[in-house]
């Protein structure tokens, strides 16, 4: 057995009320690969920022090469030999790809000047690495910001290896590279596992964990669940350790679609842009949809490119009427809405008042040509009635209201326009318990009243506890829809993770 | 062996303009020059250019040098509204203090007091805004009405007087022909290159790139971010002491003009808004510019408020440019 390099023990980290990691504890050894796996919200990137010093824990201890070290700081860290390739690049747009990769390590002649030629040199040398797998338009002098996402993930990942680290963490590493440079990528993890340093493999995709890692540690709610040695292991294993022993009870979803037989609201085919990769899917009218998958993978995306925000290629269609919008109106117009999720900043004007939200979108139906305000007045507590919203008054400003009532006005606003395709982007995502209830009995309502919905959340139990259908993605795809007895938490999961097995019973998905 | 190396202009103005971003204030520099000695009359007779160059550069000096320190602050991503206040309270300190030219040592002394104003100031400046992470409009808004309020407690009313001595050394000295603040901005700039190709240089462009990457990659950004805020306020002494030896007198509120005219000769000279782009020998173009554009007004015999006008219209443009730019690919 290799030693142990770098140790982590009961780290303890919150974000206000939210515990983001309750128990990280992993043991990284010198000369292996270990997986560092779980769902949304589990906490591997919380670990992974404490351990580089990006953050610092509120409890636990690390232990690096059998001492304890508490870094303040990625300086600190770096010094002493641990590096990270992050998610969201740490990479400065408009410094060049030497500039970017040697910053703070820059190479300094004896004078104290920069040596630019040496840099530049060894960027050339860097490269070689990735050789064949990238434009000519990646070079030591190109700016950052005028690459695509894979040159640039790779500048991210040769910044962090000119550092010679002795431990590297690879945070999805691999999201946007291709095969050929995810092969390039492994055979280079192959030489460091070699040479004896530690290294830890965060990804969301399964058979690249089962084709470089020799060990896993899972994580589940901010808590280590258990180490597992690759070769004896199985992608069922650690689905199941993902998603523990409570999923074994089967749950059923809130509400039945009963909506077969009925008309087709939504037919997407093929979309392509930036983050998605040939979406298609078709949704029937009355339908509640989830979307679900690993935050980051296309969701939001998806569901602004329907509305009209993203550009794109490929077709829409609603009720049977191709659609290209190109600004929030049009999709107005077409009886959308789109729900966001960052209230405060998308979803309200926070000082003005519940009825100016209420109108936001519809004071124009009001103004015949003088504003009918009393009217506007009635259809406001009608509908705040019918969503039993808490407040003193009308005229009360937004900011006085709960979360959840704040919520109630995002949604109210979009439903006095009646609209008959909801789209919910993450609208539960920080929200506690009590309002979340409230949230799924309106959901319930709308239903009722045959509004089709397209729910995307980050968090699969919710999906699994309301909605009959669920549409998973993965690398900016659909993965899987699941329906009646695939709509299981270890499907969910596996789909998410791009396990290949089982990842459909729809037989219109397939034919769409 | 013989492969002709030819010569490309284009290539190698865009060479230039990476390495240097002098690609807007660059022609505007040598446009506004030639329209500025057009309508000079007398300018072919001899000694006339150099006369020009000793009178303009003496008068520019004060506003150039507040104007690479803007430029300093702006490429780490801060802005600095205070440094014309610094100039106000360093005007006055030494038009208080500085009354005879036989106190050498009590008069080195109080140079030294103003140096030390301006670093404090600064350092103030940028322990509020990257230590404590407020907003540098804000912060240094705010702090620019405090220094200004010192220079008015001070002095409350126009008065002092530097030696004349010194104020006929600053005016009228040459070195090979060159009047010393054309000689004194050189070698700033010689200074400031000698930072800018150390580590220095590459932290601050990448602080002012994006300051979270260059945080994560082990860039120290706070003290970063300080000690821009710490030259702006040097420099600003160092534009209070020329103000100073050119006016020969102290004003509570001589630099108030001076802040919007760092900020627009910064931006003339292709520094940007947003941080981690341009550079200082562009800043002093664009202050240059702003001289001449100055210059051409009065010649003209237009009213001055042109010039304000010309000031506040470069930075709106300047600011206003990449959204404009965004919408107009949009609606195509």
């Amino acid at each position: 057995m290799n030693e142990i390099c770098l140790q982590t023990e009961k780290i303890k980290k919150r974000f206000g009320g939210v515990h983001a990691l309750r128990d990280g504890s992993i043991e990284i050894r010198s000369g292996e690969v270990l997986a560092l796996v779980g769902s949304n919200g589990s906490g591997k990137s919380t670990l992974v920022k404490i351990i580089t010093g990006v953050l610092s824990q509120d409890d636990g201890q690390i232990t690096y090469n059998n001492n304890p070290v508490q870094y303040n700081n990625p300086m600190a860290a770096q010094k002493s030999g641990i590096m990270a390739v992050y998610q969201e690049l740490s990479l400065v747009p408009s410094l060049t790809v030497a500039q970017n990769i040697w910053l703070a390590n820059e190479p300094v002649k004896k004078s104290g000047f920069v040596d630019d030629k040496q840099m530049i040199d060894q960027t050339y040398k860097l490269l070689k690495l990735f050789e064949g797998t990238y434009q000519p338009s990646l070079y030591p002098e190109a700016s950052v910001k005028s690459l695509p996402p894979d040159e640039k993930q790779i500048v991210e990942i040769l910044k962090a290896i000119s550092r010679e680290p002795e431990v590297l963490i690879m945070d999805e590493a691999t999201a946007s590279l291709d095969s050929e440079q995810v092969k390039r990528l492994f055979s280079l993890i192959g030489r460091l596992r070699e040479e004896g340093k530690g290294l830890v493999f965060v990804s969301h995709r399964m058979n690249e964990i089962f084709q470089i890692a020799d060990k896993a540690v899972v994580l589940r709610n901010g808590k280590t669940v258990g180490e597992v040695a690759i070769a004896k292991s199985s992608e069922d294993e650690i689905v199941y350790m993902m998603v523990g022993s409570e999923a074994e009870i089967v749950k059923q979803p809130a509400y039945q679609n009963n909506a077969t037989h009925n008309e087709t609201v939504l037919v997407a085919d093929n979309i392509q842009s930036e983050k998605l990769a040939g979406v298609s899917f078709s949704v029937k009218e009355g339908e509640l949809v989830g979307i679900g998958g690993l935050r980051g993978q296309g969701q939001s995306t998806l569901l602004h490119t329907l509305f009209g925000n993203n550009t794109y290629s490929g077709h829409i269609s609603i009720f049977d009427v191709p659609i290209d919008f190109k600004h929030p109106i049009d999709a107005m117009q077409h009886d959308v809405a789109l729900i966001p999720g960052d209230r405060a900043s998308e979803g309200l004007l926070l000082l003005r008042s519940i009825l100016e939200n209420f109108h936001l979108p519809n004071w124009k139906s009001y103004a015949k040509p003088l504003l009918n305000i009393n009217k506007a007045r009635r259809d406001a507590r009608k509908i705040s009635k019918q969503l039993s919203l808490v407040m003193d008054s009308l005229d009360s400003p937004v900011s006085s209201l709960s979360g959840g009532n704040a919520q109630k006005v995002v949604i109210g606003k979009w439903l006095l326009r009646n609209p008959k395709l909801l789209l919910l982007d993450d609208p539960t995502k920080g929200v506690d318990v009590g309002t979340k209830s409230e949230f799924y009995k309106l959901l319930h309502d709308l239903i009722e009243r045959g509004t089709t919905i397209l729910f995307y959340s980050s968090d699969d139990q919710e999906l699994l506890r309301l909605c009959p259908r669920i549409l998973v993605m993965h690398d900016g795809n659909i993965k899987a829809d699941l329906t009646g007895d695939m709509l299981t938490e270890a499907n969910l999961v596996a789909a998410s993770m791009g396990a290949t097995s089982n990842s459909t019973n729809n037989k219109e998905f397939m034919n769409v | 062996m013989f492969k002709s190396k030819k010569f490309n202009i284009a290539e190698w103005w865009k060479k230039l303009n990476v390495k240097y971003s002098i690609g807007l204030s660059l022609p505007l520099l040598i446009v506004t020059t030639i329209l500025y000695t057009l309508l000079q009359a007398n300018i072919f007779r001899p000694g006339t250019l150099s006369r020009l160059l000793t009178s303009n550069f003496r008068t520019w000096l004060p506003v150039i040098l507040v104007t690479i320190g803007q430029a300093i602050v702006l490429l780490g991503g801060g802005l600095d509204l205070s440094n014309g206040s610094i100039v106000s309270v360093g005007n006055v300190i030494l038009a208080l203090t500085v009354v005879s030219s036989d106190e050498t040592g009590k008069n080195i002394l109080m140079v030294l007091v103003v140096l030390g104003f301006g670093i404090l100031a600064g350092f103030l400046n940028g322990f509020f805004t990257a230590y404590l992470g407020l907003q540098p409009v804000i912060i240094t808004f705010a702090t620019s009405y405090i220094y200004g309020g010192l220079a008015l407690l001070l002095l409350p009313s126009p008065g002092g007087a530097i030696p004349r001595d010194y104020t006929n050394f600053y005016r009228n000295t040459s070195v090979f022909g060159l009047p010393i603040s054309l000689l004194f901005i050189g070698v700033v700039i010689i200074i400031w290159a000698f930072f800018r190709k150390r580590k220095y240089g590459r932290f601050l462009y990448a602080v002012g790139g994006d300051a979270n990457a260059a945080y994560t990659t082990g860039v120290p950004v706070t003290w970063m971010k300080i000690s821009t805020y710490i030259i702006s306020g040097l420099l600003a002494s160092l534009a209070a002491i020329s103000y100073s030896l050119l006016t020969c007198s102290g004003l509570s509120s001589s630099g108030a003009d001076m802040t919007l005219a760092s900020v627009t000769g910064a931006v003339l000279g292709g520094v940007s808004m947003s941080g981690g782009a341009g550079s200082v020998v562009g800043s002093v173009f664009g202050g240059i510019v702003l001289g001449n554009i100055r210059n051409i007004i009065s010649s003209l015999r237009l009213n001055s408020w042109w010039r304000t006008l010309v000031n506040a219209l470069v930075i709106v443009i300047s600011l206003a440019g990449p959204g404009l730019f965004n919408l107009i690919r949009r609606k195509k």
